[in-house]
């Protein structure tokens, strides 16, 4: 397997405060790494590295061959990585079927071919029939679908997932679960972050877990889950 | 084939606005030209105002630098504002591109975007008052050489109608066109969510400064139909705030970010302001600029959106609701 993307000792302090330090790891192409930690470990600030959004203090990202961290987004996006935001972020004035579109735009000049990839992606999350509707008068979990449809119609080698399930129900988290493997199985490489244990233990071939800006574990679910450090930083630690 | 009225309906007020000039009068001309100048520079303020999100106040910077460039090279060598003309709008691209990359390099948005634009344009105000090589407070005249075309010279205001209506023609086509273009998204989504679109892989940063040129450069010819119209330009009626106003004021009424909001807002509160000025001008003068103010209050009230925006809603609503 090869590895399309490359952490090493990535850092991020804002000013006193390491947010992310010396933080290594890989993606191979294919997989689907999970990204977990409590709640202030770091992951989205990790995420917000990785696609250019905050730039390390120290550290390197490479991506398919190329080091990325001094990287804007926009460069990134093009080079294959693309993110979606835990707060979803739809172009509130845009029809669903636009707000895929910018997506699609970024390989494809032409409006009608973005067009007509904008409707497929569309269909592939499951938002066919609210293709007219603008962005902002979607629901949430239409809009979940929406985030994914954008940053899917960028074309991505690897797809950075920023909680795309939290706050929906049971049978929508369901639905969720199966288009991402869906991608995988098209052959994107993905990278989430997840609060729900059962959406990253379900999905993930490998885990990486976050305690406070460092990494303290990674393996398959099955060993992160049974580490005592990672039961530690989730539930605390047992008094003797 | 299915009617298609965004295309019909202005091909039809083309045709009818290009007959005026047969039965109208010399004043009714002079508010044609008026109402179109107003329409051609809010049409131009609304590409980066509108659709990309940035609000300048203080547009009559590229309007004056178009005005000045023009009028200044004819009276020093004699150059026709033909030429002139796009001498200007280089200018006011260049100036533009460093006004923008200065302001959205370094993160100013919104309101410290508008208040720089403010203090440039109030700045060469005060700049070319003092600077007697540009006639100083005194402004320039373009001086009369006779019905001259070549040196966009006419006796009567016939053919100044006929320009500023093909400019304002051809940038309306184009804004049509273009806002239905990647860039014309590109633009909407900066403006939408600047995030969400450095995500999608639209530079954001050359977006915003690519609208800024354009509009720069839309102005800047304006601001040469505005010398060679009137003759005479000082810093104050073409830096000044008034311009400025104006252009925004149009745009918001009649609809921001849409194609032909800008046309109507100007369509519609020009010729009031005229006859306000005209006819309550000895006893009140000021009256338009009162007006502007209501209209203004009114429309943020009860049409946030403008008057196209308040269509669409109504339109929408006609067809069976909130899909």
């Amino acid at each position: 397997m090869s590895e399309l993307l490359q952490v090493r000792n990535l850092t991020k302090h804002f000013g006193g405060l390491a947010a992310v330090q010396d933080v290594s790891f890989d993606v191979n192409k294919g997989e689907i790494v999970g990204l977990i930690g409590p709640n202030g470990a770091g992951k989205t600030t990790t995420f917000s590295l990785l696609t250019g959004f905050l730039t390390p203090t120290r550290g390197t990202i490479t991506f398919a061959g190329r080091r990325i961290d001094n990287l804007k987004p926009h460069v990134i996006c093009r080079l294959g990585m693309t993110r979606t935001f835990q707060i979803v972020q739809p172009f509130p004035e845009m029809t669903a079927l636009e707000n895929v579109m910018m997506g699609a735009l970024v390989h494809h000049r032409n409006i009608d071919e973005a067009q007509r990839r904008g409707r497929n992606t569309l269909a592939r999350v499951g938002l066919a029939h609210k293709a007219d509707t603008p962005g902002r008068e979607l629901t949430l979990v239409e809009q979940k679908r929406l985030e994914i449809g954008k940053a899917l119609a960028t074309e991505p080698q690897l797809l950075l997932l920023d909680e795309v399930a939290a706050g929906l129900r049971e049978a929508e988290v369901d639905v969720i679960l199966d288009l991402v493997r869906q991608l995988n199985t098209e052959g994107i490489t993905l990278l989430i972050v997840e609060h729900l244990m059962k959406v990253i233990m379900n999905l993930s071939q490998r885990i990486v877990v976050l305690d406070f800006g460092q990494k303290i574990a990674e393996g398959s679910p099955a060993e992160v889950s049974a580490n005592p450090l990672v039961l530690e930083a989730y539930l605390g630690k047992e008094e003797d | 084939m299915k009617l298609r009225w965004n295309v019909v309906a202005p091909l039809a007020l083309l045709v009818v606005l290009a007959g005026l000039p047969l039965f109208a009068t010399e004043y009714m001309l002079h508010i044609g030209v008026l109402v179109l100048l107003a329409a051609y520079l809010a049409t131009g303020w609304n590409i980066l105002g509108g659709y990309a999100g940035q609000h300048s106040l203080g547009h009559s910077l590229f309007l004056g630098i178009g005005a000045y460039t023009s009028t200044y090279l004819f009276a020093q060598i004699g150059l026709t504002p033909w030429i002139g003309m796009w001498v200007g709008a280089l200018f006011a691209a260049i100036v533009g591109w460093f006004v923008g990359y200065l302001c959205f390099r370094y993160g100013l948005r919104g309101p410290y975007f508008a208040l720089v634009t403010i203090a440039l344009a109030e700045a060469m105000v005060y700049l070319v008052t003092n600077l007697n090589a540009l006639g100083g407070a005194e402004g320039l005249d373009v001086r009369w050489v006779g019905h001259n075309p070549a040196l966009m010279q006419f006796e009567g205001k016939t053919a100044y109608y006929y320009i500023i209506l093909i400019m304002t023609a051809l940038l309306l086509f184009g804004v049509q066109r273009y806002s239905r273009r990647r860039f014309g998204y590109q633009m909407i989504a900066v403006r939408e969510n600047e995030d969400a679109a450095e995500a999608l892989g639209v530079d954001t940063l050359a977006v915003r400064i690519r609208a800024l040129v354009i509009s720069a450069v839309v102005t800047a010819l304006g601001g040469v139909f505005f010398a060679q119209y009137y003759t005479y330009i000082n810093p104050r009626n073409v830096f000044g705030e008034g311009p400025s106003v104006q252009m925004l004021l149009f745009a918001i009424v009649g609809g921001l970010g849409t194609v032909w909001g800008p046309a109507i807002g100007a369509i519609l509160l020009v010729p009031i302001a005229e006859f306000a000025r005209s006819s309550l001008g000895n006893t009140f003068s000021g009256a338009h600029l009162l007006l502007y103010g209501v209209v203004l209050v009114l429309v943020m009230l009860f049409m946030p959106n403008g008057i196209v925006g308040l269509v669409q809603t109504l339109e929408r609503r006609r067809r069976g609701g909130r899909a």
